[in-house]
């Protein structure tokens, strides 16, 4: 499974949504994620992927999040 | 006398926090609550920089305790407000509606305690790492925008998640609430509804009267579809504002337009028709207006009567 689609099936279980609905250019906005969304999935994908991610405005779409983890992962 | 962590750390006499509610803690109130050994908490609400200034400064001439600011993340001014913040140095920074991590570098370099208001334990671990001193763990009890749990199961769920200290809001307006949030786990409690029936409190005296006259079950929840939920008062505004809510014609947008200024019509210009009247659901056990020292006094003396007590449940 690459980091896009553990990312997007994280996202998907986390807002109960379509996952082939989740693009990578799309925005936490664009997704419908609000604060309280975004700090759930952060724990989960840390959980999942063993990754540290601290949330900076930096970090907008789902593309800004894989770039991140696999950074790390390397 | 009840000491905490939060007592020793923040120099406070009363391990209690006064709310940030817009249009309600302005100075005045913030400087009674502190005088009185709590910590008061001016709102920078959605106002500008320039405001927020004002009231830090004038809040300086009406007390020399520690108080604190509370920065309303979805304002439109909350670049400038972070920064007044950062320059004028106020005791501690809490954070409402959303992460606060942007803002916490500039805070925490400027020698502030920042203790966000948070609805979930994963939100109470990004802002714990990122250098919180204390979080409030507030539950859906509390007016204003409120989250789903409920205070009993968020406190010790947070209490467990996290090493800082926890402050409990949500639903506590007397000692018992206070001995209860400390079995909880909390070091500490926030009140707002209370406060805003306090002597020192500026808000316009009809909303005063309709807390003290609210019951049991007279708060509801508005603006969920929009994913803003708010407790507030039954008022007219609520029953029309409802109505448009479940009504799948009336568009976002249009439920939005619906709730903007209406907070400030009931604070300040006191409309009953119109306004919107935060409250939590312990509205109705506010019973008068009272100087928010004895409040406060009141509070801890039965708090700690209780805890004292605790232990004929023993055997």
């Amino acid at each position: 499974m690459t980091t896009f689609e553990t990312i997007s099936k994280l996202i998907a279980e986390t807002k109960d949504m379509d996952i082939t609905t989740i693009k990578p250019e799309m925005t936490f906005a664009d997704l419908g994620l609000d604060s309280l969304d975004v700090a759930e999935l952060v724990m989960n994908m840390e959980d999942e992927l063993g990754v540290t991610i601290e949330i900076s405005p930096a970090l907008k779409t789902v593309q800004d999040v894989v770039a991140l983890v696999d950074a790390q992962k390397k | 006398m009840i000491t905490s962590v939060i007592t020793e750390a923040l120099g406070l006499r009363y391990p209690i926090f006064q709310g940030g509610m817009a249009w309600v803690s302005e100075a005045k109130l913030a400087a009674a609550v502190s005088n009185a050994g709590g910590l008061g908490i001016i709102s920078a609400m959605n106002l500008n920089a320039d405001y927020l200034r004002e009231q830090i400064r004038l809040c300086r001439t009406l007390t020399d305790r520690p108080f604190g600011v509370n920065v309303m993340l979805m304002s439109p001014f909350v670049k400038d407000v972070a920064q007044v913040c950062a320059q004028e140095k106020p005791a501690v920074v809490t954070t409402g509606a959303g992460l606060p991590n942007a803002y916490m570098k500039e805070w925490l370099e400027a020698g502030i305690r920042v203790i966000p208001v948070v609805p979930s334990t994963a939100m109470a671990k990004l802002v714990e790492r990122a250098g919180a001193f204390a979080v409030i763990a507030e539950g859906g009890e509390s007016g204003g925008h409120v989250g789903d749990l409920s205070t009993m199961a968020l406190v010790p769920q947070v209490a467990d998640a996290v090493k800082i200290p926890v402050i409990a809001a949500g639903g506590i307006a007397d000692g018992r609430g206070v001995a209860a949030a400390f079995m909880l786990g909390a070091v500490g409690v926030q009140c707002g509804t209370m406060f805003l029936c306090s002597q020192e409190c500026a808000v316009h005296d009809n909303y005063k009267q309709r807390v003290l006259a609210a019951k049991d079950i007279d708060t509801v929840v508005t603006g969920k579809r929009l994913n803003h939920a708010v407790r507030s008062l039954r008022t007219p505004f609520t029953r029309k504002y409802l109505e448009k809510e479940f009504d799948p014609g009336t568009s976002g947008d249009e439920l939005e337009a619906l709730g903007v200024g209406a907070l400030r019509k009931a604070a300040v210009d006191g409309n009953v028709e119109e306004g919107c009247f935060l409250a939590g659901q312990i509205a109705a056990m506010v019973h008068e207006i009272r100087p928010a020292e004895t409040m406060i006094q009141d509070m801890f003396q039965t708090a700690e009567a209780l805890l004292k007590g605790a232990p004929q449940w023993v055997k």
